[in-house]
């Protein structure tokens, strides 16, 4: 195959470095096996797909604020509209924005540098994945644009409403939004496997499994947890799928289906999916702190068996996001105590990185305050939480938007901050450039504010009562009062300023693309293999009788010994 | 680590299986499952059904991932891992069992699915006939009556009076298509116009929604249709 | 198409070899597909003694009769492994031919026995006993097609003489197919 013999700057997602190659540049870039390419699509795509998912919170939210506007670049918003709007809003979000990006994109670019190989272990099958994903995107984006519009039963796609056109108001939206997720679940198998057997087997010489830095490990155990818990909601995607098309019964109760069955298969898999998420999320944190905070981490191996035990747990929780549909009490009372339990890992993670930082040589780059501001957002999110697993707790506040914003406050930092932590860290490497750190600070500001002025005044509005998925709260006279209007309106405003900062960001990444200072090998002195190889890295990223071989943890900053505060995995003893 | 040459077979010291006494052992396995629920149906032991069934299933499956698959002599990590996916699929079923098991609640009685199961216990059921005890609504199929009950009649009312649920919450109140004032002004095309573009298109109050993505031309018409027939005197 | 492939892919680190590693992954995944379908089956059939009826209709000798090609199958899927690991490929081919042609006997088999079935009025909207029935065995027989048609590949290149060590992996796969039908047909056909 002749991507085998590729230019060195392989790395840009751009066609005018290969001179060497003339009109066949462009296809392969798009046939490309390289996991850095591939890296890139999925990367860009959950971009795209991230840009348009934010542009439908834009529109709902000023309909929610503004009942009735004719929203600037929509124009009205119908009920039926607007319930497309939302759930296609959390679709996007979750399953072609985080999982692409944290898991996909950055998983494929880091995994073989990091453990010092020269690519994934399949890459051909690699590269089926992201065409899969492509795909499933595709179809999902064309699901708008047939009669009906995009599906509008909610994310969570409850049957009876998701499996009768005549409920739902979306009849062929809802049937492509099946197959786009059903594919992309195909997409990220494949994806996790490939992420999967390179890590347990194509290590570099002397890096022993705890030598392995901590992202990738967390992006093979989300991979691990994502391929365990899928498979029943393929198998219950598979019967939506026939209720919808074929007019069979597996949902409905007159024909000795069950709907709450759907429920349960979606949420056995809907809960360790949070924590596939989450995962990478945190281990990219725990990379850049211990970065710039020039320390150890605290506890290698608590964090690596604390991840393993809230992986467990994670499969031990998922009926209570059906505390109020009807479950069996009894089953209640248990997923109370597990869901409650299962904060003590992560609230131990997250106090893992706070003793790493304490002591720290802590240098305030724009990566590390993402990582800060990730520990600070998540665990107001985190807190939350325990709110709403207390089943007690959560008669009231179920399908109010005290669960949007805790979710909000948990998802948030896990798709936005965490994936602009990754990029402003590795941008270095991923393009040979350094982003200018004054528009990333003041992009990160511009972030964070609004961002809380945007979902705290949701808590607010969820103690309440305000219920999820209405589009025009001025039809409930309880929820129409100017406090509560107030709080949407200054929810919304915070959401446009939120919006307009986005700018300074990717006119930083185009600035800093074309003319930034010229990255060295390791422009932030950090220990991992990545930072080993040319800023962006060959193909096959680094000369074959170069491959590097390890000596040492990942993690050797400040080491009392030496001279340097740091001492690269690659260097001999 | 070690690292292996790729085509390294992973047994420790060549392991000779006799595969073809497996496979004997196979078959007669499988005739013996065959041939139990006969005796099991003839002599009404159900015991023997269910044993032999599925519990020559599981020794038939053991032999097969055993021998065939070789997980007798691959690495432990890898039994790890198929005993942790069946184990997941325990933790399943038994996490839903207590929902899907149970057809009754504590306060209340599931009489459709009573019915529905003594109707199919009885003789009366003819193979391929739809049991089913509400009228789902068939896909493709579009009626201007069930529209409106769906969407319009939480406001309007199912009668079209303005007394629907949701409506007694509105200012100003849903309109009252049986009130002969209300059509003093409104014509056909405006009715349209409204039902499509919601009532700001006309200078009315943005609590009438805009519905008109849920339609196409011929479905709009058929609305219009319906909300006409509520005028009173036709 | 030669592919040059990676260094990454001659390391092992956990001795196991990386194409057997991604096989063993895939089946992990697969369990719990098959799993969370049969368990929904299983807790509404144990739900729902009516189904009875409905399920008294499935032929089991039809079954039976599968169950025994497929068992055949296996047999000389391995009997195939057994030749690649002595690095004669051309056997090899002929055994994962038998093993293909044992696939399309079981497809050509189902193929009748559905449309038996459904010409009885029992199709997949019939009952929900039918519903399950229909897409249970019809996932199988997705995964029937599937390794029938990989089988094929690797049989193609076995015969060449190439990548002998993927005749182990397709037929793990394949014995894995297999075992889902051995529970398949007690699930469908027997315990009624």
């Amino acid at each position: 195959m002749a991507d085998t013999a590729v230019d060195v700057h392989r790395g840009e997602p751009h066609g005018h470095d290969d001179h060497h190659h003339g009109p066949q540049g462009l296809l392969k870039y798009l046939w490309s096996t390289d996991h850095k390419i591939i890296a890139m699509q999925y990367l860009f795509t959950g971009m795209a797909m991230a840009v348009i998912g934010g542009y439908m919170a834009y529109v709902f939210r000023m309909q929610l604020a503004f009942p009735g506007i004719s929203v600037p670049g929509f124009g009205q918003v119908s009920p039926g509209e607007y319930n497309s709007l939302v759930t296609n809003h959390g679709s996007i979000m979750i399953f072609w924005v985080a999982m692409p990006v944290l898991i996909a994109a950055f998983g494929n670019y880091l995994i073989p540098l990091m453990i010092g190989a020269d690519d994934m272990v399949f890459p051909r099958i690699n590269r089926l994945s992201y065409q899969i994903f492509l795909l499933s995107a595709l179809i999902l984006l064309a699901s708008f644009f047939v009669r009906g519009g995009g599906f509008g039963g909610a994310w969570t796609a409850y049957p009876p409403l998701s499996a009768v056109g005549s409920y739902n108001q979306t009849q062929i939206g809802a049937t492509m939004w099946l197959i786009a997720v059903a594919l992309e679940f195909v997409a990220f198998l494949l994806g996790g496997i490939n992420f999967i057997t390179t890590l347990m087997n194509s290590r570099a010489p002397g890096m022993k499994a705890y030598d392995i830095p901590l992202v990738c490990w967390m992006i093979v155990i989300a991979s691990i947890l994502f391929m365990l818990s899928v498979g029943p909601l393929i198998a219950g995607a598979v019967m939506l799928l026939f209720d919808q098309t074929l007019g069979t019964g597996f949902y409905d109760p007159a024909r000795g289906g069950d709907p709450v069955l759907w429920q349960h298969l979606f949420w056995f898999f809907g809960h360790p999916e949070v924590y596939v998420v989450l995962l990478p999320a945190i281990g990219i944190t725990i990379e850049v702190i211990a970065t710039f905070a020039r320390k150890k981490i605290f506890g290698y191996k608590l964090v690596l068996y604390t991840t393993v035990a809230t992986g467990v747990l994670s499969f031990f929780v998922w009926a209570h996001h059906q505390f109020v549909a009807g479950i069996d009490p009894r089953m209640a009372n248990v997923f109370t105590i597990t869901t409650l339990l299962i904060s003590v890992p992560i609230a131990e993670l997250l106090f893992v990185i706070i003793a790493t930082l304490y002591g720290g040589s802590i240098r305030l780059t724009t990566p590390m305050l993402w990582a800060l501001a990730f520990v600070a957002e998540f665990l107001i999110g985190g807190v939350t939480g325990i709110y709403l697993g207390a089943s007690g707790a959560d008669i009231y506040f179920h399908d109010t938007y005290f669960v949007l914003a805790h979710f909000h406050y948990t998802f948030f930092p896990i798709a936005i901050v965490g994936t602009f932590c990754a990029f402003t860290y590795w941008f270095p490497k991923m393009f040979g450039k350094m982003m200018n750190d004054t528009l990333g600070k003041i992009h990160f500001w511009g972030t964070i504010i609004p961002f809380n002025f945007i979902f705290i005044p949701l808590f607010v509005l969820g103690i309440g009562g305000q219920h999820r998925r209405i589009y025009n709260y001025q039809h409930f006279p309880e929820l129409a009062g100017p406090g509560m209007y107030r709080l949407r309106e200054v929810a919304t405003i915070s959401l446009l300023i939120m919006l307009a900062f986005q700018l300074v960001f990717f006119y930083n990444c185009i600035t800093s693309w074309m003319k930034g200072a010229r990255a060295g090998r390791n422009p932030w002195k950090a220990n991992t293999l990545e930072w080993t190889t040319e800023s962006p890295p060959p193909h096959g990223n680094w000369p074959p009788d170069q491959m590097p071989n390890v000596y040492r943890g990942p993690y050797e900053y400040g080491h009392p010994d030496r001279e340097e505060d740091y001492w690269p995995q690659h260097q001999p003893t | 680590m070690a690292e292996n040459n790729e085509h390294h077979d992973g047994h420790d010291g060549g392991h000779h299986v006799n595969y073809f006494a497996i496979y004997v052992a196979l078959i007669v396995l499988f005739l013996i499952s065959v041939a139990g629920p006969e005796i099991g149906e003839r002599t009404g032991w159900r015991w023997l059904t269910l044993i032999t069934a599925f519990g020559i299933a599981i020794v038939k499956a053991r032999l097969v991932i055993n021998n065939f698959m070789h997980l007798k002599w691959e690495k432990r990590i890898m039994k790890w891992l198929l005993t942790t996916s069946l184990i997941l699929m325990a933790l399943f079923v038994a996490g839903v069992s207590p929902d899907v098991l149970n057809h009754e609640g504590t306060n209340w009685d599931n009489t459709a699915a009573k019915e529905a199961t003594a109707r199919g216990l009885s003789d009366e059921v003819e193979p391929g006939e739809v049991i089913t005890e509400v009228a789902t609504a068939e896909a493709g199929t579009f009626s201007a009556e069930a529209s409106f009950n769906t969407v319009c009649a939480t406001c309007h009312g199912v009668a079209g009076d303005g007394t629907g649920p949701a409506g007694a919450a509105l200012d100003p109140a849903p309109a009252n298509f049986t009130d002969p004032a209300f059509w003093d002004e409104r014509d056909r095309d405006r009715i349209t116009t409204v039902i499509r573009d919601g009532a700001v298109a006309v200078g009315g109050s943005p609590l009438m929604a805009p519905w008109g993505p849920l339609y196409n031309a011929a479905q709009l018409e058929e609305m219009t249709d319906y909300v006409m027939s509520f005028r009173p005197g036709g | 198409m030669a592919h040059a492939k990676p260094l990454a892919t001659l390391r092992s680190a956990t001795g196991i070899p990386t194409g057997r590693l991604a096989v063993w992954w895939v089946l992990a995944s697969e369990v719990v597909i098959f799993g969370g379908l049969l368990g929904s089956y299983l807790m509404h059939r144990i739900g729902h003694p009516e189904w009875a009826e409905a399920a008294a209709h499935t032929q089991t000798w039809i079954g039976a009769l599968n169950t025994f090609v497929l068992l055949t199958s296996s047999f000389t899927a391995v009997l195939a492994h057994q030749a690649a690991e002595k690095g004669n490929g051309k056997e090899a081919a002929k055994l994962l031919g038998f093993t293909i042609l044992g696939a399309i006997t079981f497809l050509i088999v189902k193929s009748f026995e559905w449309a038996n079935e459904i010409s009885h009025g029992y199709t997949i909207t019939a009952n929900t006993f039918w519903s399950f029935y229909y897409t249970a065995a019809g996932l199988h027989a997705l995964h029937v097609i599937a390794g029938a048609i990989i089988m094929g590949v690797v049989a193609v290149d076995a015969y060449r003489g190439r990548e002998l060590h993927r005749v182990e992996l397709i037929g793990i796969y394949w014995h894995f197919v297999d075992v889902v039908w051995i529970f398949l047909f007690p699930l469908l056909y027997i315990a009624k």
